[in-house]
């Protein structure tokens, strides 16, 4: 069972978040060729620090570094390195930050300069798939609704979802229950209540679903080299659907039809 | 950052013996354990198993002892 969050606490969550995306948006304006991972790294510490929060991912379990940027054929939880961005690249960068002790996770897939349409269909693919996984964050349904959205949308177009990899809880720690996996079916696992906080995070891959980790111990891949997408954004349940903690509270008018 | 999902693994098996209560002794054909006891998935076909049959088992990476029969093979 998750634990459900109180208003001050979502707001919380939210400025945590917002951060997050602030950051994102730096980092993609700043993924041109040539650019190193690295250096991406230190975009998103700087960023994150002058923001008054702190990195979440930079010494969990051990990390290495504040982002995860992973490119092309990378999964997930690429470390940063001397590795300069490439036209054309497809890079995915996960950030997370801590704010008052509460966190906030989110990722999105870029484009490097110019790249080919199919990197930019599978990234459009992705989002989607997402958008339609968190379309389902409403009181009543359960987290298997979420990965069967999640899953329907990117394979009917033709792409596979990581297994070894899933969505999670977050609040006071970085991953929370439940665990939120992006497959499965409909109906099954934890009913979603209001209040609960959760890291949704379609990971997807033109090819087949297989992932492997590398010798590092984090980074993972597609087991047939091909391109992989990953987008996240950390979602509140709330009586009325779906909040996207980094965007602006939707609900206000609902909330006073309801007064 | 995604998290590292708690997988089953499915392993392939031999039933050894049939306990009480839908229960079966399975022997795996391979992997660090030799057997485990497992319960069957659902399907009344498999309550029917007998010593000798094919299955293919699903295990939790957290009670590596236990199983769930989920087919023949």
């Amino acid at each position: 069972m998750s634990v459900q969050k109180s208003w001050s606490e979502l707001q919380t969550m939210a400025r945590a978040c917002r951060i997050v995306v602030e950051a994102l948006d730096a980092l993609e304006a700043a993924a041109v060729p040539g650019v190193s991972t690295k250096e991406m790294d230190r975009i998103a510490r700087e960023h994150i620090e002058r923001a008054g929060a702190r990195p979440a991912f930079l010494g969990y379990r051990g990390y290495p570094a504040t982002l995860c940027i992973s490119v092309n054929e990378e999964v997930v939880h690429g470390i940063p390195g001397p590795r300069k961005l490439r036209e054309g690249d497809v890079v995915g960068l996960d950030l997370g930050c801590i704010v008052d002790g509460f966190f906030g996770d989110a990722a999105r897939t870029v484009a490097v300069g110019r790249a080919g349409e199919c990197a930019h269909r599978l990234m459009k693919v992705t989002r989607e798939s997402l958008l339609a996984g968190i379309d389902v964050c409403r009181p009543g349904k359960r987290v298997g609704d979420i990965g069967h959205a999640v899953q329907t949308h990117a394979e009917g177009h033709g792409y596979s979802v990581v297994r070894e990899f899933v969505g999670h809880g977050i609040g006071t720690s970085l991953h929370e229950e439940p665990q939120v996996p992006n497959y499965g079916p409909p109906g099954r696992r934890e009913r979603l209540v209001p209040g609960m906080c959760l890291a949704i995070e379609p990971m997807v891959n033109v090819g087949g679903p297989e992932v492997e980790v590398l010798s590092d111990g984090w980074t993972a891949i597609t087991r047939d080299r091909s391109l992989s997408a990953h987008f996240e954004l950390s979602v509140a349940v709330t009586p009325f659907g779906p909040w996207i903690l980094s965007e602006p509270y939707p609900y206000e008018q609902a909330e006073a039809a309801n007064a | 950052m995604p998290e590292a999902g708690r997988e089953t693994l499915e392993v392939e098996g031999t039933v050894r013996e049939a306990l009480p209560n839908a229960l079966f002794r399975v022997e795996l054909a391979a992997g660090a354990r030799t057997a485990v006891t497992a319960h069957v998935a659902g399907e009344s076909s498999l309550l029917r198993l007998r010593p000798g049959d094919p299955v293919v088992v699903e295990i939790a990476p957290y009670d590596a002892g236990r199983g769930r029969i989920v087919r023949r093979r």
